[in-house]
């Protein structure tokens, strides 16, 4: 099946960022194209949706880009997974785009901000969508481009300083991505996602190559994506890009920008990689199991580990820090561990239902962080715009002053904690369900101490900063309305996705079949190609 | 012949490009960051495989017969050429932003001052 919707969302974002950065000259005319391209880009993403409709079977289609079939061109893939990142994304992208028009400063808009903002969704959305290796790369390197200079946007001591580790990092980053690409791409002999899929499962049928490669190359691959989700050990560049980078940015980076790295971890590993079998392959100190799903299992109790100790290090980070900021920005790293733990679980399960129920809890848990991040980090951008500081000993008796911002921080809060009826309580549910079934039980030990931590340092930030006497600062404050309406707009969202849970629980178990479906995805890619023994080249 | 010298390139290339990574300037860290990226480049190159002929000369029957180096690694290597450009442009315009709000370009000064 082959369907134009699905660039459509692409082509909104270029063409966005674009227009914006040819009418610069004029203010308010680019603050209006931006908002409308930000508009048309929710309305192609719920064009894609409703084409690939996530609530019935799970449908894939791809767009062979110039009419080159599959493995020899690029391939553009929407499926339920895919659909299900996009939806929320550009909720959330919208949202941000509102709170910068009136945030970030007027002469900064003209300048650059919408552009680089259009051309980082322009990334994301092509990460999302693309079912090539390379083409992954290139939109990362898109992304990352954009949010290099978005990073550095006030360009002050500590922007600059922030930056310059962060784009180091990922420059090292992605040499390191090329380096598995091409190990993959001269043991394979292909860069195509399918067609990658369908050889590892069955190399003898594609001259007989060695998979053996394949295992230290997902490695190098896997390293990677860690780094853009800022799992531990690779979140130390996490707190300082975030509290450098403009509110809206950061919320853009923790609840968008972040989930790239996850939703790559889930189709990499779970879509293409699933079907390697590794025969008599044994490495000093580490035990690679045979048979089907060989690598998920391999990969299990590593990602078991990067997700445990990113909800430790997250959760102690946060609760030691004495600005919103950079409790936020830890807290990320904490909330990043509790969606990859389930997904750790999905990757040990040998029953399919345990399987699908990981992979749904992590895009359950993904949507909800990704809502409630971005809440809390605009709702700090907002008490920044009318205090001027986010350091907690110059806050307190936000409640007071501006009661519909901290409502809405409260509401942001309690998401991630996870009270019903919000959607985090389901996140959270599901979390706990899915590491209540693996046979060790480590899994709920860790969620637990995950939780409470969430817990205390929340309460913490309430406690300091909304509640009590209003300092002097907070008295003079004056809160602006486009913000605050932001705001409580992503707080009753979050309420009413916590109300309406039924159907993001279909769209989320949608994603997670189509994700777990290699079959379907490789047919519909390939579209009836015959399977040549081509091969590995010389 | 020509794999086991490119590997050894490769290997010095690597290691210079860590090496100066990991030093105390930033110039030399943008350096390293660059020359990490081009060797990433050049493994892709070997990644293609080095036997065979050009391809568009055996396309046309004058050159080495039906064996031909695979072109796409080459078409993966201008596009990743095109991207180090830019992210090495950017890293040097950093830099330069980087010494003029700290007045420092030691990477031991500036963790101090955080």
């Amino acid at each position: 099946m082959s369907g134009q919707f699905v660039i459509a969302p692409l082509l909104v974002a270029l063409v966005t960022a674009i227009a914006t950065l040819l009418t610069r000259r004029f203010g308010r005319a680019q603050v209006t194209l931006s908002l409308l391209g930000g508009l048309g880009y929710l309305g192609a993403v719920a064009w894609l949706v409703s084409e690939v409709d996530p609530l019935g079977a799970t449908n894939v289609y791809s767009y062979q880009v110039s009419g080159w079939q599959a493995p020899f061109g690029i391939t553009l893939v929407a499926d339920s997974l895919s659909a299900f990142m996009l939806a929320f994304s550009a909720v959330i992208a919208l949202a941000a785009l509102v709170f910068s028009s009136a945030y970030v400063d007027t002469f900064g808009q003209r300048v650059s901000y919408h552009p680089l903002y259009h051309f980082m969704l322009v990334g994301v959305t092509g990460s999302f969508l693309t079912g090539d290796i390379f083409n992954l790369f290139v939109w990362f390197e898109v992304m990352l481009m954009s949010s290099y200079v978005l990073v550095v946007f006030y360009s002050g001591p500590e922007h600059t300083r922030a930056a310059l580790q962060y784009v180091v990092l990922n420059l090292v980053g992605s040499a390191v991505m090329l380096l598995a690409i091409g190990g993959l791409y001269s043991t394979t002999g292909t860069l195509n996602m399918a067609d990658l899929s369908r050889r590892v499962a069955d190399p003898a049928a594609f001259g007989g190559f060695s998979v053996a490669p394949v295992l230290g190359l997902s490695a190098l691959l896997f390293a990677v994506f860690a780094l853009k989700a800022g799992l531990a050990p690779f979140q130390f560049w996490v707190p300082a890009a975030y509290r450098a980078a403009p509110a809206p940015v950061s919320a853009m980076l923790a609840g968008v920008v972040k989930k790239v790295g996850v939703y790559a971890i889930i189709r990499v590993y779970f879509t293409v990689f699933a079907g390697a079998a590794f025969s008599g392959l044994s490495l000093p100190g580490l035990s690679v199991p045979e048979g089907e799903s060989a690598l998920l299992a391999f990969y299990g109790p590593i990602l078991f580990v990067m997700a445990g100790a990113s909800i430790v290090v997250g959760g102690l980070g946060a609760v030691g820090r004495d600005d919103l900021d950079g409790l936020l920005a830890y807290s990320s790293i904490g909330q990043v561990g509790f969606i990859v733990l389930p997904l750790a679980i999905a990757a040990t399960a040998t029953d399919p239902e345990v399987r699908v129920l990981g992979v749904a809890a992590a895009l359950v848990y993904a949507l909800n962080h990704g809502f409630a991040k971005s809440l809390l980090f605009m709702a700090s951008g907002a008490v920044y715009d009318a205090v001027g500081t986010e350091q907690f000993p110059d806050l307190g008796g936000l409640s007071e002053t501006a009661p519909w911002l901290s409502g809405g921080f409260f509401v942001g809060i309690i998401a991630l904690v996870g009270i019903p009826p919000l959607s985090g309580f389901f996140g959270k549910m599901l979390v706990f369900d899915a590491a209540g079934r693996t046979e060790s039980g480590l899994g709920l030990p860790v969620a637990l101490f995950g939780a409470i931590l969430t817990i205390a340092y929340f309460s913490r930030a309430w406690n300091r900063g909304f509640w009590g006497e209003p300092s002097m600062l907070v008295q003079h404050g004056d809160t602006r309305f486009t913000l605050v309406a932001v705001v409580v707009a992503l707080a009753v969202a979050i309420a009413v996705l916590g109300v309406g849970f039924d159907v993001v629980m279909r769209a989320a178990e949608a994603g997670a079949h189509a994700a777990l479906n290699r079959q379907e995805y490789v047919d519909t890619v390939l579209g009836g190609v015959e399977s040549s023994g081509g091969g590995g080249h010389a | 012949m020509t794999q086991f010298v490119l590997a050894g390139v490769l290997g010095v290339l690597f290691a210079l490009g860590t090496f100066l990574v990991l030093r105390r300037d930033i110039v030399r860290v943008v350096w390293g960051v660059t020359i990490i990226s081009q060797s990433a480049n050049v493994y892709l190159v070997t990644m293609g495989g080095l036997s065979g002929s050009v391809p568009v000369l055996a396309h046309g029957g004058h050159g080495g017969g039906g064996h031909v180096t695979d072109p796409l690694v080459q078409a993966l290597v201008l596009t990743a050429i095109v991207i180090g450009f830019g992210t090495t442009a950017f890293a040097l315009v950093l830099t330069y932003r980087v010494y003029e709000e700290h007045g420092t370009i030691d990477l031991l000064e500036l963790g101090e001052k955080a």
